[in-house]
């Protein structure tokens, strides 16, 4: 059992990590700023691309919610020195709220049904659910969801650190059963509004658990890096080892499959079935150039980490490990890019400094927050009563 | 059929058993019968213990390998039929669909791929193992019959190099064996 | 006395946790206890469930003779409902043939070591199981003896399988199934069936037994690669058992009709099936312990942990139903609207709501631990998802089938009564193997048990995680 007074389970006052609030503040700042100048002129394509980005950030934070969720739900020991970090991930899901402020001002640059159904009729018959007072309401209501449900968890875990009671991992436990249920209904709901709705004569029921295993899929990648960059920089050298890395590395490998599994399902039945409703969203994105992106989705989403990270012996190399995650979160941010923005672009991939301007100002704010929230704390739950099995985790 | 039965050493004896009362007692004596340096030598059990293997200084089993060959080869294979079969042997046209349509073909790539990687991982665990082997002589042994219950034994054979009958009995009792008897062949 | 508890079965500080194994078992009193049952004289209890299951197989062969002579317009299809009885109960059956190597492979990967009290009796289920499913599209297709023009086999009209149909691909989803559980269950009882072996009073017995058990006699080299297959076939068993029943579920999705093309049929059915198998698991395991007695190895915590997974299941489920009302509501699409509304609404409204209360309510039960561990609540309430499960296959074929796009094509599918014999005399066949299992062979991995004890552990005594029973957290300690 290692020394937990030992140092090394806090971030040190002085270092880039310590900082990393205002070095995040600063990088979304600057984000902002170029993202308002080039949208100049571009405001229907700066929107979309604030969209990919806030969404691919929002979908980590979701993960982390989740993580958290589940690991109390199965009562699981094994990876209670990495949930803090994935409650600081959770943590920021209040500042999104703020970030979805520019989606909310214009989202009638983004979604055709926003000033109302005019001659279609399939938009009029879908009008009680499709109008803009709903849209935003509904969009209120998974914020306030959302940041009670981790703001709630993250101060409780934070409060254990103090009094070590057993009484609130109990609390936790029993809440985390209903707080799953709401969980799964509002992101499939926040899926069909954000990504689904751009286009919006299209549906698929299975688009919900398509947008929830690209969260778990961030989120695990998200870890593994956070992980490593920690341990490069001297933190919490004892307290998370191999067993840790390769059972993130094991759910990682279970979720990109999952995704895969998902993703071909869907595709599958509209191909099959060939009902051109449905089809036209695929045929979208194997128009001109964006075939080259959904294959190079289905290579490097599936084909490529399938093998890589098979292995064991990658599992369990952080730094190796780390390469496939950082691999993952870019296709992870490719799959974004790919369900929100053949609805500007219609003939291929148009990535360019407008793009690279939205994910520094949100991928900015959501590091500062993530900072933030990791210097507040410590770095694992410091008095959680089942942190000793997750110490002792031996991956056999 | 010669390779349902045992290799056998050409001496009189088998070799020695010794049997331990506990996964603990026979934990230790492993690693003292690896560090003594015996090579032709097996602990029997009536489950797998934890961490043995290493205390007997065994390699890694190798089986991932063969699996993983044979399910990529049933996967391509089943892959190959089907375009064969649909493409030139009995090409229809059905729902409008090509006729190497790969999307309709992965169902069934999928499962031979998982049929032929099953396949591989039983009957390459029992080639490695040379199962079945009905005939053992350690099944002459009396005591042995408690293998599949409560017994734990070390086994070091005849034709180890630095086997003896006398100095391996006596060895197996300096490192814990609570009862050692020789196996003839 | 000193109670033990060891790993994931280990003390836990917040709740405590039952210990797996009760009653102060060692090494060789769980020998005893598992094989006791097959050693001793058969129970009169299971001579009666024996004599009940084999009359209902009887009925079974009955109805498949009759309908081989007379054909399948002895059963209620007709148009427009085209599919009926026999297409429900072999998804039905596909489905719960999906708890056993679940619960094998996939809380193998997730080293539950709970699973190795349920997981024998639950593979032989899935092998029954799958049997009587393979039984419904070999006797629905009219032909029988044709059978096996459903494999790429050369002959001499030169005609091939069709590659494109979801048909097809069941027939080879379910047979690869079924084949790759058997190998499973098989693999994993050689130890035990070495340890019968051994143990057996007469030489017939003796070989008998050593024929299957392939000479296993216990060697370390043997269990490492032994292991290693045992982890590689939990691996692939995994995602099989996810795409079977996504196969199963496209025979439906891939068509255009209006309830049945849906995307998110494969991970909804297949949470169906993994909730229905677990229920049976359920049932079965509820009276074989109670008829072998053997509460100590299936103790309360394995009831509770069982029904944890069916409020999963049963809750994806319901989660699935829910999101295809809206979806089919959010489409516009006028048919889709027309189905949904008809299936809650309509002529069937009773089969539909039938199904919503044993699969989406029932399980919200389970949030409470009294009725997680109370068995004749549990009994009760697996026998109800178990119906629930086989109308929600009833629903999703009737429903959408009964109403055809032209008014003039609508009708009302009443099942015959060969159709219900042959339903009824299903549960015969599964029933007979079940018994069969049970009085023959090993129903408890008896190999895999004893590592979830504490002794097991060569590091043992001296290991922390020795607990005293009485530390034992109060609300934690059911026995």
């Amino acid at each position: 059992m290692p020394d937990l007074n030992q140092a090394g389970l806090t971030i040190t006052p002085g270092t880039w990590l310590y900082r990393l609030p205002w070095i995040g503040l600063g990088i979304g700042l600057a984000g902002m700023a170029g993202s308002a100048v080039l949208a100049q002129g571009h405001l229907q394509e700066f929107l979309h691309a604030w969209l990919v980005a806030f969404l691919f950030f929002l979908s980590i934070a979701l993960g982390g919610l989740f993580f958290v969720l589940v690991l109390f739900a199965t009562k699981a020991g094994w990876g209670v020195s990495i949930r803090r970090l994935a409650e600081n991930a959770m943590a920021t899901l209040p500042i999104f709220a703020l970030l979805f402020l520019p989606i909310a001002w214009g989202a009638g640059q983004l979604f055709s049904w926003w000033e109302g159904p005019g001659e279609d009729a399939l938009l009029a018959l879908k009008e009680p659910y499709l109008n803009a007072g709903f849209f935003l309401a509904r969009a209120a209501a998974y914020f306030i969801v959302w940041s009670a449900i981790a703001l709630w968890f993250a101060s409780r875990s934070a409060r254990q650190d103090d009094s070590g009671q057993h009484s609130i991992t109990r609390r936790l436990q029993a809440a985390s059963g209903p707080c799953l249920i709401l969980y799964a209904f509002t992101v499939t709901f926040a899926s069909i509004d954000w990504i689904m709705a751009l286009d919006p004569h299209w549906y698929s029921t299975m688009f919900g658990v398509y947008f929830f295993s690209g969260c778990l899929v961030g989120i695990f990648a998200f870890l593994v890096l956070v992980m490593g960059i920690l341990q490069e920089a001297g933190y919490v050298g004892q307290v998370i080892h191999k067993g840790h890395y390769h059972n993130l590395g094991m759910l990682l490998y279970a979720f990109m499959v999952f995704w895969a599994y998902i993703a071909f399902s869907q595709y599958f039945l509209i191909w099959y079935a060939n009902i051109p409703e449905e089809t036209i969203w695929y045929l979208h994105r194997m128009h001109g150039t964006w075939s080259n992106l959904s294959l190079i989705l289905a290579v490097g989403h599936f084909g490529v980490p399938f093998f890589f990270l098979m292995s064991r012996v990658i599992k369990e190399k952080p730094r190796l490990l780390m390469a496939g995650a950082a691999w993952m979160l870019l296709m992870h941010l490719a799959d974004i890019y790919w369900l929100v923005m053949p609805n500007v672009y219609a003939h291929g991939p148009h990535f360019g400094i407008l793009d690279v301007a939205a994910l520094a100002a949100v991928g900015g704010v959501f590091m500062g927050a993530f900072g933030w929230a990791l210097r507040r704390r410590a770095l694992i739950p410091v008095k959680d009563p089942r942190l000793p099995e997750s110490l002792q985790l031996d991956h056999a | 059929m010669a390779f349902l039965s045992p290799q056998l050493p050409s001496t009189e004896e088998y070799g020695v058993l010794g049997e331990f009362d506990s996964p603990r007692s026979l934990y230790r004596a492993c690693s003292q019968v690896r560090d003594a340096g015996y090579s032709r030598w097996d602990a029997h059990t009536p489950f797998p213990i934890h961490g043995l293997e290493r205390a007997m200084g065994l390699r890694d089993s190798r089986l991932a390998w063969l699996v993983l060959a044979l399910g990529l080869g049933g996967a391509a294979s089943a892959m190959v039929l089907q375009w064969w079969i649909s493409v030139h042997a009995y090409p229809l046209v059905i729902s409008g669909k090509p006729f190497y349509s790969w999307q309709a073909f992965e169902p069934e790539t999928f499962e031979i791929g998982i049929l032929g990687g099953a396949l591989g991982a039983v009957f390459g665990m029992m080639a490695f193992n040379k199962l079945p082997m009905w005939y053992h002589p350690l099944f002459a042994s009396k005591r042995f019959q408690r293998v599949t219950d409560d017994g734990f034994f070390i086994s070091i054979e005849a034709w180890d190099p630095k086997f003896d009958v006398e100095g391996c009995q006596k060895f197996l009792r300096e490192i814990g064996a609570t009862h050692v008897e020789v196996v003839l062949r | 006395m000193t109670q033990t508890i060891e790993d994931n079965a280990r003390y836990d500080p917040v709740d405590g946790r039952a210990p797996l194994i009760l009653g102060g078992h060692d090494f060789k009193s769980l020998t005893e206890a598992v094989a006791r049952p097959l050693e001793s004289k058969t129970p009169p209890g299971w001579w009666v469930v024996f004599g009940i299951s084999l009359s209902l197989l009887t009925v079974f062969g009955i109805s498949i003779g009759w309908l081989f002579w007379e054909g399948t317009g002895i059963w209620g299809l007709n148009n427009p409902v085209g599919w009926g009885f026999a297409i429900v109960n072999f998804v039905f059956w596909v489905g719960i043939g999906h708890a056993g190597t679940l619960i094998s492979a996939i809380l193998f990967l997730f080293r539950q070591k709970w699973r190795t009290s349920i997981n024998r009796s639950a593979e032989a289920m899935t092998i029954f199981a799958v049997m009587c499913a393979l039984t419904f599209p070999g006797i629905h297709i009219g032909r029988p003896w044709v059978a096996y023009w459903m494999f790429p086999l050369p002959n001499q009209m030169g005609t091939w399988p069709n590659f494109r149909s979801p048909l097809l691909w069941d027939v080879f989803a379910v047979s690869v199934y079924g084949g790759v559980s058997f190998l499973f269950w098989y693999v994993g009882m050689i130890p035990d069936l070495a340890t019968i072996r051994d143990r057996a009073p007469t030489k017939l017995r003796r070989m008998i037994y050593g024929l299957f058990a392939l000479g296993w006699r216990g060697s370390m080299r043997h269990w490492q690669h032994y292991e290693k297959m045992y982890l590689l076939l939990a691996a692939m068993a995994t995602p099989l058992v996810l795409s079977v029943h996504s196969i199963v579920s496209m025979d439906f999705a891939v068509s255009q009709l209006p309830g049945w093309h849906t995307t998110i049929f494969p991970p909804y059915f297949v949470a169906g099936a993994v909730f229905s198998g677990f229920a049976m698991v359920m049932t079965l395991m509820l009276i074989t312990r109670s008829v072998f007695q053997m509460k100590h190895i299936v103790t309360t915590r394995h009831l509770d942990n069982m029904s944890k997974i069916m409020l999963v299941t049963g809750s994806i489920v319901g989660y699935a139903y829910a999101i295809e009302f809206f979806m089919a509501w959010f489409s516009g699409n006028p048919y889709e609207r027309f189905v949904f509304l008809n299936r809650a609404l309509g002529p069937y409204a009773w089969a539909y709501w039938i199904m919503v209360t044993c699969n989406v309510v029932s399980p919200q039960l389970f949030w409470f631990r009294k009725c997680r561990t109370s068995v004749p609540i549990l009994f009760v309430l697996s026998i109800v998802v178990n119906i629930g499960m086989w109308f929600e296959r009833y629903v999703i074929v009737v429903t959408s089938l009964h109403r055809d796009f032209l008014p003039s094509s609508w009708g009302y599918y009443v099942p015959s009564f060969w159709d219900i014999s042959t339903l009824i005399g299903s549960f015969g066949l599964f029933f007979t193997m079940f018994c069969l299992f049970v009085r023959f062979l090993p129903t408890v991995a008896t190999a895999e048990v004893k590592t979830v004890l504490p002794e097991a552990d060569p590091h043992f005594p001296g290991d922390e995680r020795v607990i005293e029973r009485s530390d034992l957290a109060p609300d934690g300690g059911i026995s």
